[in-house]
């Protein structure tokens, strides 16, 4: 049996004509309860591939197996959590937890009770019944992961979760899904462009290349947790990490210069013609 | 310590404005100026300032205004008046809304759309008048027809405005949840939009009554409009001020308890 989520091949155009290439048979493995991080170059096509993750999207060609079946819609078990949290601001905080399993057609008092469960766990207990204007962007996050979680995921896609918030509490907030995925033992699986915090969670990063994007390298992190960020193999994985994107940068950035050198010289060829011809006519 | 900060901060409010924010009678402000503009009536028309054949005194329009109301026919009238209204309303809303909708998140149906929308409400509503006279008759229908152009405009803009603005991560959340259109329909895309329906609903509202008002003058279709246009041709003017106080009235209590009432909801999470 395969793993737990699979990427066989996931290739995506943005277009019908496929000149706009985003991901390039993209390929690897995500073990149950693991906890993965996808790193890559800004626009590198990262979100498109955790949205083909989800079933917002469907590739160009290859798939996503979920359990050894493919995702070409939502699913049940596989939930997430938004960038800019995704609330609904006519709903308390309850009212958005439970908004999964209500589209799940669970009673409304079993509903309330597994919504407060998880209110509680994101430790947002007595802010029930306030509304997400009333809450500063770190609670708004966990409303969003408590909803996530409230549906009994065995997936937790997360989607730049901790970018809106501000560093300290965003750092506080990565303890707690760090401690929630210990706890409940589900698989996550996070997209980020923050690398300090790519090692410090996952089990697993995977580093993609500019576009369109591929597989670079996948890096197993076997640091102990909870992890510290200034502890030596900490620092030497995130160099690591970086080199790599930094290669990867540099590349595209030549690849663009030569690009434009080409179109350059292009232009000074036409340029010396024009002027032949011209000469020509005089 | 303590107290003399207390102090100094108390000390610069005077009396009256004590008063009025520890009452919340602030809020109750705008009687003030209502209350002077009726004084400086009565006085203008008591000392025959102005005419009493040109602006009748304000206590006699409110003699006649408490008279009036407690005439059926007159209240008949009224409710003529706000029937029309509310139809007409309806019947925009109910266009409105399901074709503001799909131009809001369709590109090409909006493209096709609300051009023709724009060239349609550019036209002078009222200019139509006298050809939905001649195809219906100085009645109801006319009046209603009428009320519902003009309400559809507002609605229309604003619901597809608001549909625009759902942010597209609130649809990436009804898909992930597994909602279905329905569902996503009522709750999600009604409330987020509804901010915006509640605000176009209340500009066609005040729309409609200078709507309705004016064809009942200029056709003398049934209602308070018409009565307004009679007695004050009729000469007799605090019948007529009367009748204008009354749907003053009306307007105010149903645009308050109404649409306060939405409006109320929408700012708890605003």
């Amino acid at each position: 049996m395969g793993a737990h989520v699979e990427l066989d091949n996931v290739t995506k155009f943005y277009d019908a004509k496929e000149r706009l290439h985003a991901l390039q048979e993209v390929s690897f493995g995500i073990e149950r309860g693991e906890f993965v991080s996808i790193v890559g170059p800004s626009g590198c096509g990262k979100s498109t591939l955790l949205k083909i993750m989800a079933g917002l999207d469907l590739p160009s060609s290859g798939e996503v197996r979920f359990q050894g079946g493919p995702v070409r819609g939502p699913h049940s078990k596989i939930s997430m959590v938004f960038q800019a949290f995704g609330l609904f601001p006519w709903r308390t905080v309850l009212g958005n937890v439970e908004y999964g399993l209500e589209m799940r057609k669970t009673p409304k008092k079993e509903r309330v009770e597994i919504s407060t469960e998880y209110v509680d766990m994101v430790g947002l207990g007595g802010y029930e019944h306030m509304y997400p204007k009333q809450l500063s962007g770190g609670m708004k996050q966990r409303v969003g992961i408590a909803r996530a979680l409230a549906v009994d995921p065995e997936v937790v896609l997360m989607d730049e979760a901790f970018s809106a918030i501000d560093e300290v509490t965003a750092d506080v907030l990565r303890e707690e899904v760090s401690e929630i995925h210990k706890e409940l033992g589900k698989t996550f699986v996070l997209v980020t462009h923050n690398l300090s915090e790519a090692v410090e969670l996952s089990d697993k990063v995977v580093v993609l290349s500019s576009r369109p994007a591929k597989v670079k390298q996948i890096f197993s992190v076997d640091l102990e947790r909870p992890r510290d960020r200034t502890h030596s193999s900490f620092i030497h994985m995130h160099k690591d990490i970086l080199r790599l994107l930094k290669e990867e940068l540099e590349n595209t950035m030549i690849r663009h210069k030569l690009k434009g050198i080409s179109e350059l010289q292009k232009l000074h060829d036409m340029e010396a013609a024009g002027r032949e011809d011209v000469k020509e006519h005089s | 310590m303590q107290v003399s900060v207390e102090k100094q901060k108390v000390l610069p409010l005077s009396l009256t404005s004590r008063v009025l924010t520890q009452n919340r009678l602030v809020n109750y402000l705008w009687v003030l100026p209502l209350a002077i503009g009726f004084v400086a009536w009565e006085i203008v028309t008591r000392f025959s300032l102005v005419p009493q054949s040109d602006l009748p005194t304000f206590s006699g329009v409110l003699g006649v205004f408490f008279t009036s109301i407690q005439d059926p026919t007159f209240l008949l009238r009224i409710a003529h008046s706000f029937l029309n209204l509310t139809c007409g309303l309806t019947l925009a809303f109910s266009l409105a809304l399901p074709l503001a909708f799909v131009a809001g998140s369709r590109n090409h149906f909006d493209l096709t759309l609300t051009p023709l929308v724009m060239l349609a409400g550019a036209l002078p509503d009222l200019s139509f008048l006298p050809l939905l006279v001649l195809w219906f008759g100085p009645g109801s229908a006319a009046a209603v027809i009428m009320a519902s152009l003009a309400a559809f405009f507002p609605i229309y803009f604003t619901v597809r405005e608001g549909t625009k603005n759902i942010p597209r991560e609130l649809f990436h959340v009804t898909t992930i949840f597994r909602s279905n259109r329905t569902s996503t329909f009522t709750k999600m895309v009604l409330p987020a939009i509804s901010p915006y329906v509640f605000s176009g609903l209340r500009l066609a509202y005040d729309f409609d009554w200078e709507i309705i008002i004016a064809i009942e003058i200029a056709t003398r279709v049934a209602g308070i409009g018409s009565f307004i246009e009679g007695t004050i041709s009729a000469g007799s003017l605090e019948s007529g001020f009367a009748a204008i106080l009354a749907i003053a009235l009306v307007a105010i209590v149903v645009d308050r308890v109404f649409f306060g009432t939405l409006e109320s909801w929408a700012r708890k999470w605003i």
